[in-house]
């Protein structure tokens, strides 16, 4: 019998992975990945040049030293324009004249209040502005502490706190950023969507179409849909095998050669630093795998019970608020991954992949909770393969209405 | 396995829908190596009682069983089964579908191909073995179908209305190889309710009506015995002479009236009142009834509804 089933998984898998729309999704989707990475800092690069020559006039005497390091960070070009009479009345005259973009004028009161004014043709971005206003704010007070005699540089550098364990919790060094493991997150729930829905609309495919009836003749209803969920599981692996290959080789290869060719790009450096390690990456893919059962076990039933597309749309909802619900508690899963609520969230099986996936790359989930959870989900795995395959098996030739909760339940008692 | 001479056998099999009789305690058999008409009209549980014979549906009440045994063993591989509703892989293309079909029967893929591509040759279908199902005629698509139930060349082909649908041309070539199928030694079960396909096809017709059979019997068999009943004439002056107490009613049949006698009525007394009348006698003749005829017979005429088609028409297209 494993021939059929087999059978089944070869065709789905070869359909699906030779159709347009997977080759366009699986090479599309990392280059856009990249590109929203390298775009922004190649542009950030390029700049525009004139607009950010910066003509400073300083009346303070202290501060223009202060800011060039700080504003020469933040894109500007800087150069001092000496301090003398008719200096603005001046340099107005040469900013509408076209020969300067703007400048910026420091006096005494900016060394007491951080204020200061800047001149200029084009009104700058709120980025822009914020940037002009730290730097100002962050020279005047570098200066004041100073002159009382404090380390001020290293205070703002908002100081050090050294962690010392006082438990050894391994080799785990992971502790990606917190973006990063949103984006993960994310990305884990997506792809357990879309193919959980794949099943579901193959499925809904196979009935509709009513080859069902002739599959069914030649094989069990249980051996197919095992079938099915494997081979689109052999699929979404596949893809995220080559997204993690283009990723690897992309971020691994692509940036520091980048990097290596137009050295105005290092802030791409900043990428590497980020990244995920390998062990976060294979519980990414552990998490995936187990999530996907679960759900595609649900979503085929769901797609067996169904007769129309508007029904299965329906009828998925509820299937799709359990794997909602998790992303309600994400922030507070990688913020605070150990807190009492997330932890007990987490290690509910329907929304461990998610949860307990942000937990550990929040950082800090002892080991034993991990493999609790997979073992949990696995016992999971076969309490919906047995639920999700008695419905299917009865759904799956029946034709008309969408049964209720209590003939469902026949369903599953009789079948 | 062979230990019995019927491919299928029914026994006293029921099955209801909530409220509603589909089937009632059905007995049926279909010998080994016949072509079997199931008829009825629309309704009356053809449909289901194959889908209890192919497992997708379970019988509340009876047994089935195919080459006389449990029929969970036998189905895979010893029969072969073309739905009511058809349907194929939209997206897949026809080589490739068929070379899985062969395959969830349980044969190599080399010799699915092979096979699938001797009968895509032999349906002229050749051209279109790398084109998408989606994108053939429906004519076509039932094609591909049927080569899809035979090519693991089942002992037992059941077929559920297998003609519908089709141009008479088709039909015809559809017909053409169920008989090259059928004289290679399979058994053939199909369902209809056109009855010149049938009287056409079958060696044996089981005739089912409101969920009960109605009739069970060798097709020759069953028109000798049926013959009795119907007497060709066609004569010229008055027509008083046809009517008597032996004759339930008149049917216009091809130019020619069809007298149909009462049970245990003898034609000899119309032939004597004919003789002595002042018409001029130019046909008598016994016949055969038409299916359709026999059908009425058992089933009452109501019993047909607009299922059948009138005998006019259906000895217009025999």
């Amino acid at each position: 019998m494993w021939h059929n089933v087999w059978a089944v998984i070869r065709r789905e898998y070869l359909q699906r992975v030779r159709s347009k729309w997977f080759i366009g999704v699986t090479i599309a989707a990392p280059i856009i990945m990249i590109a929203m990475i390298v775009v922004p800092v190649y542009l950030a690069s390029r700049g525009n040049q004139s607009d950010r020559d910066l003509l400073i006039v300083d009346g303070s005497d202290v501060l223009y030293e202060r800011l060039v390091s700080d504003l020469e960070a933040g894109g500007y070009s800087v150069a001092e324009e000496r301090w003398r009479v008719d200096v603005v009345t001046d340099l107005r005259q040469r900013a509408s004249d076209g020969d300067i973009g703007g400048f910026l004028v420091l006096d005494q009161l900016t060394l007491e209040t951080g204020e200061a004014v800047l001149y200029t043709n084009d009104r700058p971005s709120t980025v822009r502005r914020l940037t002009l206003r730290s730097a100002i704010a962050r020279a005047a007070l570098e200066y004041q502490l100073e002159v009382r005699g404090f380390d001020a540089s290293a205070m703002l550098a908002v100081g050090e706190l050294q962690i010392e364990m006082l438990v050894d919790e391994g080799s785990d060094t992971d502790d990606p950023q917190f973006f990063v493991a949103y984006l993960g997150t994310m990305f884990l729930y997506m792809v357990i969507l879309i193919y959980a829905v794949s099943v579901m609309r193959a499925t809904l495919e196979e009935k509709t179409s009513r080859i069902v009836e002739v599959i069914i003749s030649s094989m069990k209803p249980w051996h197919l849909m095992l079938g099915k969920i494997v081979g689109v599981g052999a699929v979404s692996l596949t893809q995220i095998a080559v997204w993690m290959f283009m990723g690897v080789l992309g971020v691994g290869a692509g940036i520091p050669m980048l990097i290596a060719a137009r050295p105005e790009l290092a802030s791409l450096e900043n990428v590497l630093q980020v990244l995920p390690g390998l062990s976060l990456l294979l519980l990414f893919v552990g998490f995936f795998l187990f999530g996907f059962f679960m759900y595609s076990g649900l979503y085929a039933a769901v797609g067996a019970m169904c007769s129309t597309d508007e029904e299965a749309q329906q009828a998925q909802f509820p299937v799709m608020m359990v794997l909602i619900v998790p992303i309600l508690f994400v922030t507070q899963a990688i913020q605070d991954p150990l807190a009492p609520l997330v932890t007990g969230l987490s290690l509910f099986p329907l929304f461990s992949p998610v949860l307990m996936w942000a937990r550990v790359a929040g950082g800090g989930v002892p080991g034993w909770q991990i493999g609790l959870s997979f073992v949990l989900m696995g016992l999971t795995v076969f309490a919906v393969a047995w639920l999700a395959g008695r419905i299917y098996k009865v759904g799956i030739l029946m034709a008309g209405k969408r049964p209720s909760l209590p003939e469902l339940w026949r369903w599953v008692r009789e079948a | 396995m062979s230990d019995s001479g019927f491919a299928v056998k029914l026994e006293g099999v029921t099955k209801r829908f909530g409220k509603h009789t589909a089937v009632s305690d059905f007995d049926f058999e279909v010998p080994r190596g016949v072509i079997c008409g199931l008829l009825g009209p629309n309704g009356s549980g053809k449909t289901t009682t194959i889908r209890m014979i192919m497992g997708i549906l379970h019988p509340d009440e009876g047994r089935v069983s195919l080459f006389g045994s449990d029929p969970d063993v036998t189905r895979r591989t010893k029969v072969g089964y073309l739905p009511e509703e058809r349907g194929l892989y939209k997206k897949m293309k026809v080589l490739e579908l068929l070379t899985f079909l062969a395959e969830i029967r349980g044969l190599r893929r080399s010799e699915g191909r092979r096979r699938a591509s001797d009968w895509l040759e032999r349906l002229g279908l050749t051209a279109w073995a790398d084109k998408r199902a989606e994108d053939l005629s429906k004519g076509m698509q039932q094609k591909v179908q049927f080569i899809g139930t035979v090519l693991h060349e089942p002992e037992l082909l059941i077929l559920d209305e297998p003609f519908s649908g089709l141009d008479p041309i088709n039909q015809d070539v559809l017909e053409g190889i169920v008989r090259e199928y059928h004289a290679k030694g399979a058994t053939i079960l199909f369902s209809t309710h056109l009855m010149h396909q049938a009287e056409r096809l079958c060696e044996r017709v089981c005739m089912i009506s409101n969920a009960k059979k109605v009739l069970d019997a060798d097709l020759k068999e069953l028109k000798i015995a049926e013959r009795k009943g119907v007497v060709a004439v066609e004569f010229e002056g008055p027509d008083s002479w046809i009517y008597g107490p032996e004759v339930d009613h008149v049917e216009e049949v091809n130019g020619a009236l069809h007298l149909i006698l009462r049970e245990g009525a003898d034609h000899q007394m119309i032939l004597a009142r004919g003789v002595q009348s002042e018409a001029r006698i130019l046909r008598f003749d016994l016949v055969e009834p038409t299916l359709h005829e026999i059908f009425v017979r058992h089933a009452g005429a109501e019993a047909v509804g607009d299922a059948g088609m009138p005998p006019a028409a259906n000895a217009g297209l025999a």
